[in-house]
């Protein structure tokens, strides 16, 4: 019993210890509620951790009652054992009813707080969805912003005036600086409202341009009536104005007059002539360019043939003229005379094969031709080596007044261009016996070019044409037409490829071009040096050297050896020459070339020298092979110093050039020679076993007599010191 | 520029031929101090054509005219105006010509540089001798690439140099008309031959020089303005003369022959009793150079080559006859 009352006394200790005002409030609350269901207010107030210690403490007590009573049960005492089982069965009923309210308590609390749980569930759920809605506004709101942020506006396709800009020039009441300059918005607004000022005023300037150009148009459409109208005035004035011209020697109409010529030149010639005109007025005042020949006749080539499809088609010669007839003027020309001599054979061999009226027609001319053969064939040579009528005639003035005439002639039927030289100089040359092949119409332009002879001809196609009438090569036609020239069809716009017998001429212009400052240079040189040599040989056929003041330095001023004789030989003498062999083994000795002997003396030695003289001259040296003729024969062959006296004047040419453009080198290398000579026989070893005194004391200065394995003399000249030594 | 080339080559001057160490290419200096290099076992070979009788390499060595080669195991040596220098076979070979080394001796003269008219190896003691236009002969340490002594005595330009091997001894023949003998480790005169002070040899038209000049054992030949003579050397006295009247440039012994050439197109073959045992006749007008192939290497290349006045190189393979030329 006392435990059971110390048990129910503990939890109001507690009740009143834990909270007083609640414990107030909550035994107010469970007096109102404790009508209805006291036991529910209870829960609140009882703490479960004493409960269950309560509990506890009940379930022991019961078990030891139990125990004790089952002790006492099985002891067997009768009445104080009945008594004191019924005690302790009183005691366990209580202890049950104990018990049984904890459960009650127990039940009411776990429902309690599943009430709760629930009530803050619900709770939960409520806010989670109040989340998601505020989620998915933020969303949709993000949206918004950004479609707004790239939303794009017009404006920002138009280019502005930068910002600078825009201050500095827009009125004030545009530009409204004070409130622009902080605000973006408004400074974007005022500039577009500035632009668009801006472009208003423009198309205002536009319309007006538009106007004026209208006006002008207009003005100029009456002055071009005006000057439409003064035309017919001015060609009267013209002709009036001629005879003036003619009095005053001012050749204006006569240039039209050559142009007008000029249109019916062949197209080389006329490329020829275009070229050199125009060279001669851009660079060269001193070519003058001319047109000789009938122009009627060469008008008349281009008349349509009228009968020219009789019974002679089948000529060749016959072709040949209709081909010459094809030519038109410049004007009316529109195919070259291959193609149409081509088309016209193929359109003859269709009529061959499509009618044999004709075909028999021209076997029967054929037969009634064969007993004048010889001269028919006379006859196609003449009319395969025809020139036209005109021809281009240029003459090139040197600076010493001498005129280098060349006529230029187109050959129709072989389409290759031939000329002719002559050089007619100021004063009256005397001529050398020697110099008479120099200027001679036939060699002056020879080798212009190196290996342009000017004998074969340069198109390929020609050698068929030429087997046709048995014409061997164009070599013995040269004096009389002219020489076919290699540059002279470049001049003319000519081009025949090297290895390709086949027509692929065609005239050009640029091809001329290219070519008509070098050649008219070579042209120039060529003449000055020949006649440069004209002028050299008179002197030398008298004996003399003429070593001009600037080429003095080369040579010692004393100079015993002397020039005797200078004569040409021909080129076969040349060749039969015993001490020629070398230089015409090398094929140095072409037949174009000029071929000279001089001699040079010094007391008993003879100094023989076989010259060969390139129509190059003076880009390519003179050749000299010497024999001298002292105590025995002395060649190349037999001399070691004659050999190296040769290659002093062939070899070391160069530096016998003298001034530009080495003109003087023929000269100045007999003039070596000679100078050779004396070193030679001033130097030769004297022998000591004959008596009496040298023939040629030394007199030149030399370092050393003799040099090297081959014993070399001191051939060289040193200028200021005037003392020779070895090379 | 066709006829410039054309009388270059027709002016040309062979002066120096050399054999390479391998036997198979042979070298060939000009008056316009190129050298050409030719192959001698293409030229030789059976399916040889033109192309391979051209040089396979022509370079520009000196300024002036290439006067004397010689090849030693590595190196050719080529002497001029003043220089000699060097040049690697196999560098040549490979065509990149550029010269090793380049060395002039110390000469007294100042007016002209004098010029180097023979070289000789001495190869027992790696030695070169130069020899040419100041009268002296110039020993070089193949070494060390310095100018160890020099021998004076000749009173003109030297024309040429030879050796004796056993003694060891230089001859040197000059314009001065004398062969003089040195002797290599005392750098002393040994001994003066003065050839035109004999009246067997003299030819005092032709001048006193010593063009050329061979030596084997006792034995000296020497020629140019006096004749061609066979000299007993212990004794100084000319034992044969040979009746050559064009003065010699070159001589040789060859066998139990002496081969000469000079003035003339013939490479001459003399017994030793001064009989003429046969004339070959070459394409240049005048000799200046005979070089035998003996290298043991190249046996198939064992060939005569005579150079001199022209632009190309005789060859001949067997003594006989003149079997091709090599042509610059």
């Amino acid at each position: 019993m006392s435990s059971e009352s110390s048990k129910k006394r503990k939890p109001k200790v507690i009740r009143s210890d834990g909270a007083p005002a609640e414990g107030k409030r909550t035994r107010s609350d469970t007096e109102q509620e404790g009508k209805c269901y006291s036991e529910e207010a209870e829960v609140d107030l009882r703490d479960p951790g004493r409960d269950y210690e309560l509990y506890k403490y009940t379930c022991q007590e019961l078990q030891r009652l139990m125990a004790e009573i089952q002790d006492l049960k099985s002891r067997g005492g009768k009445d104080a054992q009945a008594v004191e089982i019924e005690d302790r069965r009183i005691q366990s009923c209580v202890h049950f009813m104990t018990l049984k309210k904890l459960n009650r308590l127990a039940h009411i609390r776990l429902k309690k707080g599943r009430d709760q749980t629930h009530e803050a569930k619900q709770k939960v759920d409520a806010y989670h969805l109040q989340l998601q809605n505020l989620l998915y506004e933020v969303m949709h709101l993000q949206k918004e912003i950004t479609k707004c942020l790239e939303f794009k506006s017009k404006h920002e396709e138009i280019d502005l005036v930068s910002l600078e800009e825009f201050y500095k020039e827009a009125p004030p009441d545009i530009s409204k600086a004070e409130v622009t300059m902080g605000d973006p918005h408004q400074q974007t607004l005022a500039r577009l409202d500035w632009e668009l000022e801006q472009r208003k005023r423009l198309a205002e300037k536009y319309r007006e341009c538009l106007s004026n150009k209208e006006k002008i148009l207009k003005e100029i459409e009456v002055k071009k009536e005006y000057l439409s109208s003064l035309q017919p005035r001015l060609n009267s004035i013209m002709q009036a104005s001629l005879p003036v011209q003619e009095y005053l020697f001012m050749p204006f109409d006569q240039a039209h007059k050559q142009y007008e010529t000029a249109r019916h030149l062949p197209p080389p010639l006329y490329v020829l002539f275009v070229q050199a005109t125009a060279y001669g007025q851009a660079c060269d005042k001193m070519l003058s360019v001319a047109i000789e020949g009938s122009v009627d006749e060469a008008k008349a080539l281009f008349k349509p043939p009228e009968d020219s499809q009789d019974d002679e088609s089948d000529s060749d010669a016959e072709e040949e003229q209709t081909t010459v007839r094809a030519w038109g003027p410049l004007s009316t020309r529109c195919c070259p005379p291959w193609k149409q001599k081509r088309e016209r054979e193929s359109r003859k061999v269709k009529e061959r094969e499509g009618s044999w009226d004709h075909g028999s027609q021209s076997t029967e001319a054929q037969k009634r031709r064969r007993p004048t053969l010889g001269v028919q064939l006379d006859d196609k040579r003449k009319e395969m080596l025809k020139r036209h009528p005109l021809s281009v005639l240029l003459d090139l003035k040197c600076k010493d007044d001498s005129v280098l005439h060349l006529t230029f002639y187109y050959l129709m039927n072989l389409n290759i261009m031939t000329v002719k030289a002559k050089v007619t100089t100021a004063t009256e040359l005397i001529t050398p016996i020697s110099a008479g092949d120099l200027l001679s119409p036939d060699s002056v332009l020879s080798c212009l070019y190196p290996g342009d002879h000017g004998k074969k001809t340069p198109n390929p196609a020609n050698q068929y044409q030429f087997d046709k009438v048995g014409i061997l090569t164009l070599r013995d036609y040269v004096l009389d037409l002219g020489h076919p020239y290699l540059w002279v069809q470049k001049l003319g716009g000519l081009h025949f490829p090297k290895e390709q017998p086949q027509h692929t001429v065609i005239t050009d212009h640029s091809l001329s071009a290219s070519h008509m400052e070098t050649t008219m240079k070579l042209l120039k040189t060529r003449v000055q040096s020949r006649l440069a040599l004209h002028k050299q040989f008179a002197s030398l056929e008298h004996g003399i050297v003429p070593v001009t003041s600037d080429c003095h330095y080369l040579f010692p001023a004393k100079v015993v050896s002397r020039l005797v004789k200078w004569v040409t030989i021909a080129h076969e003498d040349y060749t039969e020459l015993h001490f020629t062999k070398d230089i015409v083994e090398a094929g140095l000795a072409g037949d174009t070339n000029l071929y000279y002997m001089a001699l040079v003396e010094r007391g008993t030695a003879k100094l023989q020298a076989a010259v060969v003289l390139n129509p190059g001259y003076s880009s390519i040296p003179p050749i000299f092979q010497l024999c001298l003729n002292w105590k025995g024969e002395k060649t190349n062959n037999n001399d070691d110093n004659i050999r190296a006296m040769e290659s002093e004047v062939n070899v070391c040419f160069k530096e016998l050039c003298g001034p530009r453009p080495g003109h003087q080198l023929l000269t100045n290398q007999l003039q070596r020679l000679c100078v050779l000579l004396d070193v030679y026989l001033e130097t030769e070893s004297h022998d000591d076993s004959v008596e009496g005194p040298k023939e040629f004391p030394q007199e030149k200065m030399c370092l050393r007599l003799f040099r090297g394995p081959s014993r070399m003399k001191p051939f060289k000249y040193n200028h200021p010191q005037g003392f020779f030594s070895h090379r | 520029m066709e006829v410039f080339q054309a009388l270059q080559r027709l002016h040309m001057t062979i002066f120096s031929q050399s054999v390479s160490p391998c036997g198979k290419f042979l070298a060939a200096g000009n008056n316009y101090g190129q050298i050409a290099i030719f192959s001698l076992s293409a030229a030789l070979s059976s399916e040889a054509k033109e192309e391979s009788k051209k040089p396979m390499v022509t370079f520009q060595a000196h300024d002036g005219p290439v006067y004397s080669m010689v090849s030693t195991d590595r190196h050719l040596l080529s002497a001029g105006d003043g220089e000699v220098k060097a040049w690697l076979w196999a560098e040549i070979l490979k065509k990149g010509c550029k010269e090793l080394w380049r060395r002039q001796p110390p000469y007294r003269t100042s007016l002209e540089v004098p010029e180097i008219n023979a070289l000789l190896l001495v190869p027992k003691e790696n030695l070169l001798i130069l020899a040419g236009g100041d009268c002296q002969l110039h020993a070089m340490d193949l070494e060390t690439g310095t100018f160890m002594w020099a021998l004076r005595g000749h009173t003109d330009y030297i024309h040429c140099l030879a050796l004796r091997e056993r003694s060891p001894e230089v001859l040197s023949g000059g314009e001065d008309g004398a062969v003089r003998l040195w002797d290599l480790r005392t750098a002393k005169e040994v001994q003066t031959i003065e050839v035109y002070k004999h009246e067997e040899c003299s030819r005092p038209h032709n001048g006193r020089w010593i063009g050329c000049l061979a030596t084997d054992s006792d034995w000296m030949v020497c020629g140019g303005g006096p004749a061609l003579t066979l000299w007993h050397l212990r004794s100084s006295t000319p034992t044969t003369i040979f009746p050559m009247r064009a003065p010699q440039k070159h001589v040789t012994f060859y066998q139990d022959l002496i081969l000469s050439a000079g003035q003339g197109r013939c490479v001459n073959q003399w017994q030793l009793s001064g009989e003429l045992k046969a004339q070959v006749p070459g394409s240049s007008p005048g000799l200046l150079s005979l070089s035998l192939n003996q290298q043991p290497a190249a046996p198939e290349c064992k060939v005569l080559t005579a150079a001199g006045n022209s632009c190309r190189v005789d060859v001949f393979t067997n003594l006989g006859y003149r079997a091709f030329s090599l042509s610059f």
